[in-house]
This record gives C-alpha cells, sequence and structure tokens, in this order.
C-alpha cells in the first residue's frame, strides 16, 4: 500500500510540475512583458504589472530600444526600424516648425517677396508631413517591436 | 510491477492531463498521460512534451490572436495578430467598441471603459478649446484693440491641452487594456 502511495505520488509530482511551468510562464509574462505610455510629450516603455519605467523616448532623446528587446530576433528587426526613423524624422519634423516661423514671420516684414513665403510655407509643410510620416513609422515599429518582444517572452 | 502501482500512475497521470487541459483552455493536443503510462520516465517525457506543445500553443494564439496599437495621422489602429488584421479605428471623436473586443479579459475591459471615457473627455475639451481659440483669432484679426481676444485664445489653448491630456490618459488605458488581453489569452 505504501508503494501504491509513493507512485501515486511520483505521478502528481509530474503533474504539479507541468503547472509550476505554466505558472513560470505566466510570470514571466506578468513581470516582463513591455507596453508603452505616453506622458507629457514623451513615451515611456513600462515592463509589468508593477510597472516598472525602463526608458523614456522624447524629443531628440531616443533609447536603445535594440537592446532592450534583444531576447527577440524579430523585435530586434523592429527596433532598428524605429532608431532608423525616429532620429531623422525628429529633425525633419522640427526643421519643418522652424521653417513654418520662417514663414509666418516673413510674411509679417513688408517689402519681403510674398513668394518666399509662400515657399517657406510650402517647405515647411513638405518637412513636417514627411518628418510627421517617419515619427509614424518609427513609433508603428516600435509598437510591433514590444510585441514581438511580449510573444517570444511566452517561449 | 503489480496492478496497484499501475492504477497509482493512472490516478497521477489523470492529475496531470487534467491540470494541463484546464489550463490550456482547450488548446492542448491530447491529455498528457494515457492510460498506458507504463514508467515514471515515460510520465517524464510525456510531461516535458506536453509542456513543449503547450508553448507551442499558447505561441499560437498570441500569434492569431495577440493584439497591438499603430497610430495612422492623429488616430490609432487596433491591429490584430502577426498578420496585422485591422479590427477597427479610434481617435478623435472616432469611437470602436474596444470592451466588447477584450472581454474575456476582466482588467483588459476596466481599461478600455477607462479609455473610452477620457477619450470622449478629451474630444469634447479639445473641440471646445480649438473653437474658442479659432474665436479669439477672428476677434484678433477683425478688432485688435479688444482686450478679450488674447484671452480667449489663451483660454482655447489651456482648455485644448486639458483635452489633450485627457487623450493622453485614454491611450495609456487603451495601451494598458491590450496589454492585459494578451496577457490573458497567454495565461489561459
Amino acid at each position: 500500500m505504501s508503494r501504491f502511495f509513493l507512485t501515486l505520488w511520483v505521478g502528481v509530482l509530474f503533474g504539479l510540475g507541468g503547472s509550476a511551468v505554466l505558472t513560470a510562464q505566466n510570470g514571466s509574462y506578468d513581470g516582463n512583458a513591455l507596453r508603452l505610455e505616453a506622458h507629457n510629450g514623451d513615451v515611456r516603455i513600462i515592463r509589468g504589472v508593477q510597472g516598472t519605467v525602463l526608458g523614456r523616448i522624447g524629443t531628440f532623446r531616443g533609447l536603445d530600444v535594440a537592446r532592450l528587446v534583444s531576447s527577440s530576433e524579430k523585435a530586434t528587426v523592429e527596433a532598428e526600424k524605429f532608431a532608423r526613423d525616429y532620429g531623422p524624422g525628429s529633425w525633419i519634423a522640427a526643421a519643418g516648425l522652424a521653417t513654418l516661423g520662417a514663414a509666418v514671420g516673413a510674411s509679417q516684414v513688408d517689402g519681403v517677396n510674398r513668394g518666399i513665403a509662400l515657399g517657406l510655407t510650402l517647405a515647411s509643410t513638405g518637412l513636417i508631413v514627411y518628418g510627421g510620416g517617419r515619427l509614424q513609422s518609427a513609433y508603428n515599429a516600435l509598437s510591433r517591436s514590444v510585441w514581438w518582444y511580449n510573444r517570444d517572452l511566452e517561449k | 510491477m503489480n496492478s496497484g502501482i499501475i492504477s497509482a500512475l493512472m490516478i497521477g497521470a489523470a492529475v496531470i492531463g487534467t491540470t494541463a487541459g484546464a489550463q490550456t483552455n482547450g488548446h492542448a493536443g491530447a491529455p498528457v498521460a494515457a492510460v498506458e503510462a507504463g514508467t515514471p520516465a515515460v510520465s517524464a517525457r510525456r510531461a516535458a512534451r506536453t509542456d513543449s506543445t503547450r508553448t507551442t500553443d499558447s505561441t499560437r494564439v498570441y500569434d492569431t490572436q495577440a493584439l497591438r496599437i499603430e497610430s495612422s495621422w492623429g488616430s490609432a489602429k487596433i491591429i490584430r495578430g502577426a498578420p496585422g488584421a485591422i479590427l477597427g479605428t479610434v481617435g478623435w471623436f472616432r469611437d470602436y467598441d474596444v470592451e466588447k473586443l477584450v472581454e474575456s479579459s476582466p482588467q483588459a475591459v476596466a481599461d478600455a471603459h477607462k479609455f473610452r471615457t477620457s477619450n470622449f473627455r478629451g474630444s469634447v475639451l479639445t473641440a471646445m478649446g480649438a473653437t474658442t481659440a479659432l474665436v479669439g483669432i477672428v476677434v484678433t484679426t477683425n478688432s485688435s484693440n479688444n482686450a478679450a481676444s488674447p484671452m480667449l485664445i489663451l483660454a482655447g489653448a489651456g482648455v485644448m491641452a486639458w483635452g489633450a491630456q485627457h487623450i493622453n490618459r485614454g491611450y495609456d488605458a487603451l495601451s494598458r487594456s491590450v496589454w492585459w488581453y494578451n496577457r490573458d489569452l497567454t495565461a489561459k
């Protein structure tokens, strides 16, 4: 009879072993999965249920996302896309805003050729739209990077 | 090996099967150890195989069901799975029933509700702020000596900033909602 209980115990332990792995996987998501939240113009990368802030991405302030998500191959590819688009996007959009300021200034000054103000306005619109597009691509790549990273946490 | 040991192993195997079946929400393959489990070594091998199957299933569920958000000129698209099917778009006065989408996860539903409330409030406030600022600009253009016009522009800008804060808070709640939803997809 004691052998019966011993063997039953071994069988149950195997069962509990399986549950323990699942709990660890779940804990892995709870403790390590990333998400993005915005805060006063910055985007924060936040980890886990407890909401640890790992880094901030703001105007002209990037973050080495590729290193952060290096455990997932696809997440790293997307993080590299983010890095490729974010810097140029920020600078181009900023240049567009500066050009827009110059266009407004030029339109207020008497004697300045109206063509200059118009040219500056068109140039600023183009720069803002192009820079904004690059920034949008960057943030979308960041979103995909986080998605792949969280997906590969489950392994 | 006597029949008592075989019975004990069968009961143990049944316990494993029940646990695995309950936790994988019906996505797992066959129950872990079938009746023919003979030795603890075989049980261990089967248990390991089940874990691997469970992980594969969990990854498959994530690949097809997990959500993410991508932006599109002021709006946000809710996208499902690796292929990237667009389920809906949310934004300024643009609503999508996120609560229904994430209804399988209670915490996700709570955050989706916060998103809906904040997004609506933010949309109303930014619209009010923009209108006030626009009126201020028009008044300034037509009668530059009117003292009220700068106040209107400032008040409008302030209300717009307040509204933008609500919208921001809404998107944070949406991000958390998606996070919880994806978490509960793989935890089941």
